[in-house]
């Protein structure tokens, strides 16, 4: 382009000096006349630069300060505008950073791809995510040909001791092929060898770097010394570089499992292992799972006592790691996407009304010979100007945003801590930026570019934009009441749904009740008597604590995860089919456990200190009463549950229900056994006490180590406090929608209240005749706040339409509260109302103080 | 534009420029100097269009699409960017002269009153 032009202008001068020449002129004098005329080739240049509008870095540059010098002009505009941007952009970016970290970013494993989970597969209750059989994974892994390696794995709680206080930290037991298929090599020393993985050579750990450094000092001597853990001493052989962990978080440390082949898994146990598998290369997860299935079959015939009604299914690992909150994601980025619209539609009508304003200033622009793009461009420099600044603000307000977010979400959001702003992050804030920029600039640019010259530069023109504009305006208005609406009613749903679920009977009385977990190590405390026995002296002497009212303890506390389950048969029916056995819950508790929980006896009797080995008796809830002895007294009734090997037991109580899984759950059928005769090593211990629960902690474990001085308690907490977290996600989802819900209905109301207000001022002339006439203060307000509240109301109504179609997707998130519930709907569109109407109001009133005398002598 | 070293030249108003451009094209496609040339013929002189307004003029135009250009080869077979008129150009040509003939005639009745 610019040697073209330099082309060019030569040749002017040249075809100038032959012309001047046939002239009469020598050549010299002619080439000198000729670049005389042409007067200096750099200046020509740069007028033919300026007078070119298509893209070129002085124009932009000129833009960019003109449109700089006429945001600060009005700052007031420019700071609502940069703002509502902000909200908008700032609640997108954090967002994105959670799904970013959350759902994009791959695992942080060796070709994070090829891991798979192995999980049993429950055919009878469809659970494709059922814990495995030791016995089932040792022969998949001998059997199956698709992997690389296959490994279980398993939580478990363990005593730290020696040195400092005793500690319980949660350690992974893994199988050999654990370490391999992650692809993951210790920080410090090594991995476990395939011999570490047997009894007897598995007197070693691995320690996570957080155990590393909070308990051992980051001493790189550590290799090879020794720590006790459930009192054996194991030697630290390596150790987990930061961050590293796998599927549970609060592991601290790994240990091999080594799993004896010589013994008959089937028969000693039930399933509650975990497994994961690396695919070998160019294998696909269809054909791994074909060939599982298979053996899974293979397996079921030949164990049909055991594994009658259960295969195998794969999981891809990224599904395991985040299938669950992807769906909340998801609403959630749609939220945040509506409230960005709704600040878009804010921002172009703040533009139409300052388009409206300028509107002088672009018909002389345009009448001195600007061009209908240059014009445009103009304004869309502007406006992407506006969103650039509103998308720095943004990033800062997503920084806070994402520390909010980590620091108050609760820990059962896989992979909150990966969450950064990161170059992607960033990358999506900046198209976000100028997209929006482009969306809220574009259509109040082409209609300010198209000025009428004449009606525009009129002296004394009012300067108003005729019915078009108008048009606009309310459409945009009419939009953001709608999409406001959608957001409300969201949240509004989340916040009935929540409410229900607090709401809900527990079937238990949760006030002034402390909870901990004791978990006494097998190599301590080996015979069962001693465990029964411990239990029952820490009960005895927490009793004997003033202010303790009683106490009880139970295998799985309720709320905090699944409990022990097994298959039973009642004496006297026929036996189920296997596969098609009765399902029950398996709670061991100590006789006094109902009271200190505040659980109602029904029928019968319960338990008591003479309940041991036998007789056999057993207490039952009211479900598996209601379930299984429909028309019968289930007192005096005999049941035999599969994992009990010494027969059938006698029903001597039906107790209340209550919720144990989630208080989401209905209860399922469930039986307590009395923990002398099942000695739990780990319970679970509820204290009930005279007034504030929490106070009581430091007497309780007081006695604990007055039992034994290195026995450690773990999560010492109020039932209050159990319940409140087994419910942290959906108080975090609802927390979530509501705040954008909450901005979205500012943005929205003061989008209104703009609107009105400018459409206020515009017919002051017109009110002022009005009254002139003699319409009174009440006929204008009516006249104004009509106006306004009609486009409320069609907004609603679009609004109520679409929330219909979309909080469909949000039926799963909610408890007790139907998807298009009718009272949330018409008490979200009530408050609407009542927050347009303020926003109507205000310029309403503004407009029946006009003085007719002032408004019409104004001209 | 500079101070004029001639005073019965009348200085262009933008708008003027571009149909006196459009006009002198309306025949032939030329080169710059050719629509300079052409511009001074057709005005009797009275107009004399320097390249510090006529190549910016030439550029905006094509750029509005009202104008082509092509490398040709002048009489002397010197190498030069011809213009011509495009459809678009045509049609601009056709309102300008009408806006022209209307302000014109305003102007003229309007300082004939007394």
């Amino acid at each position: 382009m610019e040697r073209e032009l330099s082309e060019e202008l030569s040749s002017y001068v040249e075809l100038l000096t032959e012309k001047n020449m046939k002239d009469g002129m020598n050549e010299t004098d002619a080439r000198r006349a000729a670049l005389v005329e042409v007067g200096g080739v750099e200046q020509v240049k740069e007028e033919v630069r300026a007078s070119r509008t298509g893209f070129s870095l002085e124009t932009f540059l000129m833009d960019l300060r003109y449109g700089m010098r006429s945001l600060l002009k009005k700052p007031g505009f420019t700071l609502t505008a940069v703002i509502a941007l902000a909200l908008g952009i700032g609640a997108n970016t954090a967002i994105f950073s959670v799904i970013n970290g959350v759902l994009l970013r791959s695992l942080s494993y060796a070709d994070p791809e090829k891991l798979v989970m192995v999980w049993e597969h429950n055919l009878q209750e469809n659970d494709r995510q059922n814990v495995v059989s030791p016995g089932n994974f040792l022969d998949w892994s001998s059997q199956s040909k698709s992997f690389e390696q296959m490994a279980a794995f398993v939580s478990r709680p363990t005593n730290l001791t020696g040195g400092r206080e005793p500690e319980e930290i949660r350690v992974q037991l893994v199988s050999q092929g654990f370490f391999p298929a992650l692809g993951v090599q210790p920080m410090l020393g090594r991995a476990f060898t395939p011999e570490e993985d047997r009894i007897g050579n598995d007197l070693v750990v691995i320690l996570s770097h957080a155990l590393w450094q909070n308990r051992f000092g980051a001493s790189p001597q550590i290799l090879g010394q020794t720590v006790t853990m459930n009192g054996r001493q194991r030697t630290v052989i390596g150790v987990m570089p930061p961050g590293f962990h796998f599927l549970d978080d609060k592991v601290l440390a790994w240990m091999p499992m080594a799993m004896d082949p010589a013994i008959n898994y089937r028969e000693v146990g039930g399933r509650y292992l975990q497994v994961m598998a690396r695919l070998k290369p160019g294998v696909t997860i269809e054909q791994a799972q074909a060939e599982m299935t298979g053996i899974g079959k293979q397996i079921e015939q030949a164990h049909p006592k055991f594994n009658a009604g259960w295969n195998v299914a794969l999981l891809p690992m990224h599904e395991q790691v985040v299938g669950e909150i992807k769906p909340i994601l998801i609403v959630l980025f749609a939220a945040v996407a509506f409230v960005l619209l709704i600040a878009c539609a804010n921002v172009a009508n703040l533009l139409l009304s300052r388009a409206a304003a300028r509107q002088k200033e672009l018909a002389l622009r345009a009448a001195l010979g600007a061009s209908r793009t240059r014009l445009v461009r103009q304004m869309l420099t502007e406006s992407v100007l506006l969103a650039t600044m509103g998308g720095l603000l943004g990033v800062i307000l997503a920084y806070w945003g994402i520390q909010l977010l980590i620091g108050f979400g609760p820990d059962n959001i896989p992979r909150l801590n990966e969450i950064t702003i990161d170059p992607r992050v960033l990358g999506f804030t900046l198209a976000v930026s100028l997209f929006t920029g482009l969306l809220f600039g574009l259509i109040p640019a082409l209609q300010a570019s198209r000025p009428d010259l004449n009606d525009a530069l009129k002296e004394g023109s009012r300067g108003s934009t005729g019915g078009r504009s108008r048009t606009l305006r309310n459409v945009f208005v009419i939009a953001e009441v709608s999409i406001a609406l959608v957001l409300l009613i969201g949240a509004g749903l989340m916040i009935r749904s929540f409410m229900q679920l607090q709401s809900v009977e527990t079937g238990f009385r949760p006030e002034n009740v402390l909870t901990m977990r004791v978990q006494l190590p097998r190599t301590k405390y080996k015979e069962p008597h001693q465990i029964v026995d411990f239990f029952k002296q820490a009960q005895d002497r927490i009793a004997a604590v003033p202010g303790v009212q009683a106490i009880g303890a139970i295998s799985y506390l309720p709320l905090t995860g699944p409990a022990a389950r097994d298959a039973f048969k009642i004496v006297g029916q026929p036996e189920p089919a296997p596969g098609q056995e009765n399902p029950t819950e398996v709670r061991v508790i100590t006789p006094t456990y109902f009271q200190a929980m505040g659980i109602p006896l029904l029928k019968g009797r319960l338990l008591d200190e003479r309940d041991g080995k036998e007789p056999r008796v057993l207490l039952i809830n009211e479900t598996l009463a209601r379930k299984y002895f429909p028309n019968d007294d289930p007192i005096g009734k005999r049941i035999e549950v599969t994992w009990g090997e010494g027969g059938p037991d006698e029903i001597v109580g039906v107790v209340g229900d209550i919720k144990e899984g989630a208080l989401d759950k209905e209860p399922e059928a469930a039986v307590y056994w009395p923990h002398s005769r099942e000695p739990y090593s780990g319970m679970a211990l509820i204290v009930r006490t005279a007034g504030d629960a929490a106070r009581f902690g430091a007497a309780v474990q007081k006695e604990i180590r007055g039992l034994d001085p290195d026995q450690p308690i773990a999560d010492l907490r109020t039932m209050k406090q159990v319940i409140s977290k087994s419910i942290a996600r959906p108080r975090f989802n609802t927390l979530l929608l509501t705040i954008f819900a909450g901005v979205a209905l500012v943005l929205a109301s003061v989008g209104l209240y703009g609107v009105m207000n400018y459409s206020a001022t515009q017919r002051t002339h017109e009110v002022g005749i009005r009254m002139a006439l003699g319409a009174t203060r009440a006929d204008i307000m009516r006249l104004v706040v009509g106006n306004g509240m009609l486009l409320t109301l069609v907004g609603i109504g679009i609004g109520v339409v679409a929330s219909w179609g979309l909080t469909r997707v949000m039926q799963s998130f909610l408890f007790g509260v139907g998807a298009t519930d009718a009272v949330t709907f018409i008490a979200v569109s009530g408050l609407l109302i009542l927050v347009a109407l303020v926003a109507n109001y205000i310029p309403a009133r503004k407009a029946t103080r006009v003085n007719p005398v002032i408004a019409l002598r104004y001209e | 534009m500079s101070a004029h070293e001639d005073d019965s030249k009348a200085d262009l108003l933008q708008g003027t420029l571009d149909l006196l451009v459009l006009k002198a094209l309306s025949a032939q496609p030329l080169h710059g100097l050719g629509v300079s040339n052409r511009i001074s013929q057709i005005t009797k002189g009275t107009f004399d269009v320097k390249p510090g307004s006529l190549f910016p003029a030439l550029h905006r135009m094509a750029e509005a699409g009202w104008l082509k250009a092509e490398w040709g080869e002048s009489e002397n077979k010197r190498r030069a960017k011809y213009y011509s008129l495009t459809k678009a150009g045509r049609r601009q040509l056709e309102t300008e002269t009408e806006d022209w003939q209307r302000i014109s005639m305003a102007m003229t009745s309007a300082l004939r009153a007394t």
